[in-house]
């Protein structure tokens, strides 16, 4: 469950690049993770969130979405747009699922260790395809990776800003000295 | 050219010995490590190697998936920061 002010929160989930044709269609870069979903949230807004924008999905070219905005019909209309960032509030996504956390709601959280020692936030989730993981920096130990698992990452309170963290032996401490190949390395210099 | 078939995979001799130090102690920890160059191999699965990409150490789990591949593989050196927009992440 996500709070208010996370509620009130603007996503950046695309941006117009260019237009196509002459009826008013546009080249949208999607940032979402099926790009047609872009269409999906309803009212979409500018950076301020003050001005609402309806766009319906016309197709995918060369992954870039076609999409043409309500009251927008001609090309003049259309090259306007040119460079508009989209914006969805954050509570026009759906609920997530069980154990499935946005990304957008884990940045930030506050990260504490099991005996109460701070450390730092959640500064990104990555995913290189062996499974996601949270750069935390901003505590005493400076930045380190830590695998979004239910044994490392024990407890996620989104309401309260703040995750609790197991890390196993080995994760905060420095890497040891691997083999002769190293200690030769370092004395020639190289890295 | 493919790495003859006769040689078998590559592996550094000094992972594979923290590989079998950590399995044989039973302690779930993160084995270190910079050799981005050695193979994973199947002794590997369900250990947590952290992969030096040449600025801090990428968590890797090591699933059945990704025998075959170089350790390397899984740990990006140069990093993209896109929009989060609504990607999700699933906590295994």
């Amino acid at each position: 469950m996500a709070s208010s002010d996370t509620d009130k929160a603007l996503l950046c989930v695309g941006a117009v690049t260019g237009v196509r044709g002459l009826k008013g269609e546009v080249r949208i870069k999607s940032f979402t993770g099926d790009p047609k979903a872009i269409g999906d949230y309803g009212a979409l807004f500018d950076e301020t969130g003050t001005k609402a924008y309806r766009l319906k999905v016309t197709g995918l070219v060369k992954g870039m979405v076609m999409a043409r905005f309500e009251g927008v019909n001609d090309r003049d209309a259309a090259e306007g747009l040119k460079g508009l960032t989209l914006f969805v509030p954050r509570d026009a996504l759906p609920e997530a699922g069980e154990d499935e956390f946005y990304h957008a709601d884990l940045v930030g959280l506050a990260v504490e260790l099991v005996d109460g020692e701070v450390l730092g936030t959640v500064q990104e989730v990555h995913d290189y395809g062996a499974g996601a993981g949270l750069e935390i920096s901003g505590g005493v130990r400076g930045t380190v990776m830590v695998p979004f698992t239910r044994a490392v990452v024990p407890m996620v309170d989104i309401a309260g800003r703040r995750m609790i963290v197991d890390p196993p032996p080995g994760l905060l401490e420095p890497g040891q000295p691997e083999g002769p190949e190293d200690a030769e390395r370092d004395q020639k210099g190289r890295t | 050219m493919a790495r003859s078939v006769w040689k078998g995979p590559f592996v550094d001799g000094y992972l594979l010995k923290k590989a079998e130090t950590s399995r044989a102690g039973g302690r779930n920890e993160v084995i270190k490590t910079w050799s981005r160059r050695s193979t994973i191999l199947p002794q590997f699965v369900g250990l947590t190697f952290g992969v030096y990409n040449g600025r801090k150490f990428i968590p890797v789990l090591v699933t059945e998936d990704m025998i075959g591949h170089k350790m390397g593989e899984f740990s990006p050196t140069r990093t993209y920061i896109g929009h989060t927009a609504d990607k999700k992440a699933k906590r295994v």
